[in-house]
């Protein structure tokens, strides 16, 4: 469903992706781990038309792409939960879902505004809090947030960047609940961890990025026996 | 001998070096600064009042001016420490406006040799006489300019070289970082932007006595903003960046009449293509490193 | 006393003037957390446009109005594009210089192109005074009193109540997200720049309208009163642009009526230094303070 070819991205003189080559198959959740300064956001921001790519190419659907803007990315179908979770902080929650379906209100508002109700009905905190300010929510609906309004954009492929970073363990397992949820209501994801257990209960697939390249790829299967792996992301447990 | 257009040029440009010298010190630490002239303004009118009323020696005036105008800085940094970037800049321009708008009201007259001498409001402040009684010639005079100039650009130069120059360049860098190491980011704001008013008020002393008449207009916003751009053009790498700046433009473009009438056209679209290609001038730090890096290697080669 | 009342009302009616200027200076401080100092010049560029037209072809009001507005945009959109939208967008100072010698340049070219010093402009209710007892005010100011209303309440509904106000909410709240949204923020910021110069067209052509006349200095007039009245106020609000013009113009009617011409310009500046030093979120507090946190971007 979405294939990712050479992709080199540059921040000035700094190379951050030497050419990554990975895929998310349709209907499946793949996960994309590695450590800090690996460039997994960078891979994700290129994928979203947030970056431009030096080389390679991103391919969506069998359609290119590449260097395309993140207005033409999201109304592809193709939607980012950014690192950090960034909401509109003076917005209120519905504000926020509204600008979330922005592509979405000129030829189909009536749609959208169904969709917000929807969306409201399947997190109830962000109903408790719809007329708040974003930026008096916690950690934790922040989060419920971002996710909500990336998917008021009717993707059919959600990338999201490490959506359980600094959030409670009770948080986390709800997050990872609903990916599992939107996986199985049909929703393709690309989802970047550093929580490697939590991602081995959800994901079909994994890749490795190290220093800007793949370092290893293969099913979860695979992965738990691959000794560099098992040192380096599940540490004990896994031992 | 030189031409008396050519010393004209050179004595200008010496002379606005002193103001651009001073928005770049602004500038090492992190400010913009578009009210330079109210310094160049204020120790024009203290110097010359020194000189033409109190019947002071020229270099005692000089000095004089250039004390008041450092003192003008400390009123303007001490108020305006809490407040940076946009506003900083904006409170130097409503800091310079004041200056300029009080002086046309300023009025202080004594007689001298039976004659009213001394500022009087928009009139301006006439009869800085100084030179002609001295029968200095311009020839003289751009050799006091340049040598005052040489020896403020060798002591910045010098500082630059020293601990406190990688100081102040932090504090302008990360004030948070430099704050962390122990630096009073305070001091080095206000001793510096004190400073400067000091260095722009050599330049307004040296221009009171070289025109022999100064009125409040001539130090609107614009000599600031030319002030401030010489540095931007030129480079914020080293302090021979604004020098490169003011070489530029007044060296260039206004002495040669090469775009006479429209030179503000030419002027402002250079400045602004290169605020978007070289956000810190022709000298910017990376620049002045591989300079010194080629002085060095070939230092060693010889 | 009744000295007073009146220099209130006049400095109300001048202080709607400001309040026009300063609200395109807010817009566009609210989208960007950048300033235009270049914006009083793109004005004054508009209504020579208009001037033109009017000695050129002898056209009619609404014709010299629409030229001016035309104008302003599209000055201003070249403004935009080198100020703004070419200077990387974490400069915010670089644009602000950027945006002043620009003005130099706009300045420049139009005193080429419009070698006099002071051109004729058409009047609109020019010599009509109404009076309201022993008070008195010019119909033209009252026309400009009304105008900014109308102008406040279009710009609070475009703001918060169509999807290009929310867009332009989203821009200037967190243009990363607003990306990541979809918006397409370049586009999003070139059309709110745009309404901001038509709106100070307009306010050029009124201004200009009530004195009958227009110089070069012009521009430089309306970026430091637009410039002062949304600072007192509070940058990036709307409601702040507004009563920071009125407070403008009444403190200038009264201290020229007490202090004289000399020391009104003074006494503007002062009050400026003072709110930015002691009260830096201006008046409306709040709303801008967050506004200056992203503004205090470095050189
Ligand atoms: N804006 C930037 N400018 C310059 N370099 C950057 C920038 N953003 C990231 N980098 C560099 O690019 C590399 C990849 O960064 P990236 O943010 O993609 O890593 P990451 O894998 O997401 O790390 P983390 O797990 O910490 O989020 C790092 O070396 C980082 O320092
Ligand atoms: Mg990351």
């Amino acid at each position: 469903m979405l294939e990712v070819a050479g992709l080199v991205t540059n921040y000035g003189m700094i190379e951050a992706l030497k050419g990554v080559d990975i895929s998310a198959a349709e209907g499946r959740i793949t996960c994309v781990l590695g450590p800090n300064g690996a460039g997994k956001t960078t891979l994700l921001m290129t994928i979203a038309g947030l970056l431009r790519p030096r080389r390679g190419s991103v391919t969506f659907e069998g359609r290119d792409i590449t260097g395309a803007s993140s207005t033409t990315v999201v109304r592809q179908g193709l939607a980012l939960v950014p690192e950090n979770r960034l909401v509109f902080p003076d917005m209120t929650v519905r504000e926020n879902l509204v600008a979330g379906a922005y592509t979405r209100l000129a030829s189909e508002r009536g749609e959208a505004m169904a969709d917000l109700d929807r969306m409201l009905e399947r997190f109830p905190v962000l109903q408790a809090r719809v007329n708040a300010n974003a930026g008096t929510l916690s950690g934790g609906e922040q989060q419920m947030l971002a996710v909500a309004r990336a998917l008021m954009t009717k993707p059919r492929c959600l990338l999201m960047d490490e959506p359980s970073l600094g959030l409670a363990p009770l948080i986390v397992a709800e997050v990872f609940n609903i990916i599992r949820e939107l996986n199985e209501a049909g929703t393709t994801i690309l989802l970047v961890e550093q929580n490697a257990h939590m991602a081995l209960t959800v994901a079909h697939h994994f890749f490795l990025l190290d220093q800007g390249r793949v370092a290893f790829d293969g099913d979860p299967g695979t992965m738990a026996e691959d000794e560099v792996i098992q040192r380096a992301y599940l540490g004990s447990a896994g031992g | 001998m030189l031409d008396d257009h050519l010393i004209g040029v050179l004595s200008n440009m010496g002379m606005i070096s002193f103001i651009a010298l001073s928005a770049y010190l602004v500038l090492v630490v992190g400010e913009i600064s578009f009210g330079q002239q109210a310094f160049f303004a204020i120790s024009a009118y203290a110097s010359g009042i020194a000189s033409a009323m109190w019947g002071w020696p020229f270099l005692a005036a000089v000095l004089w001016g250039a004390a008041i105008a450092g003192l003008g800085g400390l009123l303007l940094a001490i108020p305006t420490l809490r407040i940076r970037g946009l506003y900083f800049a904006i409170a130097t321009l409503a800091f310079a406006e004041m200056v300029r708008l009080a002086l046309e009201i300023f009025t202080y007259q004594v007689e001298v040799d039976g004659e009213l001498v001394g500022p009087d409001g928009s009139e301006g402040f006439r009869d800085i006489r100084y030179i002609y009684e001295a029968d200095i010639s311009a020839g003289e005079f751009l050799l006091v300019i340049l040598g005052l100039l040489a020896v403020t650009l060798a002591i910045i130069l010098w500082i630059e070289r020293t601990r406190l120059g990688a100081i102040l360049r932090m504090v302008g860098e990360d004030p948070a970082l430099a704050r962390l190491q122990g630096v009073n980011v305070n001091l080095a704001k206000i001793a510096t932007v004190a400073a400067a008013g000091l260095v722009a008020g050599i330049g307004g002393a040296l221009y009171a006595h070289l025109n022999t008449y100064v009125e409040p207009k001539i130090f609107n916003v614009m000599l600031g903003v030319h002030g401030l751009a010489y540095g931007l053009i030129g480079g914020l790498g080293t302090a021979f960046g604004p020098l490169l700046g003011v070489a530029l433009d007044i060296g260039v473009l206004e002495s040669t009449r090469a775009f006479s009438g429209y030179r503000m056209i030419v002027f402002g679209g250079l400045v602004a293509v290169l605020l978007i290609v070289r956000p810190r001038g022709l000298l910017d730090e990376a620049a002045v490193y591989r300079i010194r890096r080629f002085l060095l290697r070939k230092h060693a080669g010889d | 006393m009744a000295d007073f009342l009146q220099n209130c009302l006049d400095g109300i009616a001048t202080g709607a003037a400001y309040a026009l200027l300063a609200l395109g200076f807010t817009l566009i401080f609210g989208v960007l957390r950048r300033l235009n100092l270049s914006y009083g010049p793109s004005i004054m560029a508009g209504v020579f446009a208009g001037t033109a037209l009017y000695m050129g072809f002898n056209a009619g009001l609404a014709e010299i109005a629409i030229a001016t507005v035309i104008g302003a945009v599209v000055v201003g959109a070249y403004i935009e594009r080198l100020c703004f939208w070419a200077i990387r967008k974490d400069m915010a100072v670089a644009s602000m210089v950027s945006s002043f010698v620009i003005w130099m340049q706009i300045e420049e070219a139009v005193t080429l192109l419009f070698p006099d010093r002071t051109y004729a402009f058409p009047g609109i209710l020019a010599d009509a005074v109404v009076e309201f007892g022993p008070f008195f005010l010019r119909a033209s100011s009252l026309a400009m009193l009304a105008i900014a209303a109308i102008a406040v309440l279009g710009l609070l509904a475009l703001i918060y109540r169509t999807h290009f106000g929310l867009a332009v909410r989203a821009v200037s709240e967190n243009p990363e997200a607003a990306r990541v949204a979809g918006v397409n923020t370049g586009l999003v910021t070139f059309l709110a720049f745009a309404c901001a110069s038509a709106l100070g067209g307009l306010a050029g052509f009124l201004i200009a309208a009530g004195d009958q006349q227009i110089t070069p200095l012009f521009g430089l007039w309306a970026t430091f009163k637009g410039l002062i009245a949304m600072m007192l106020g509070g940058m990036g609000s709307i409601p702040g642009a507004v009563l920071g013009g009125l407070l403008l113009g009444v403190v200038e009617a009264n201290a020229l009526w007490y202090l004289g011409v000399e020391t009104r310009d003074l006494v503007a500046y002062m009050l400026l230094f003072v709110v930015l030093t002691f009260r830096p979120g201006g008046l409306m507090g709040q709303a801008a303070l967050m506004a200056r946190r992203a503004a205090e971007s470095r050189v």
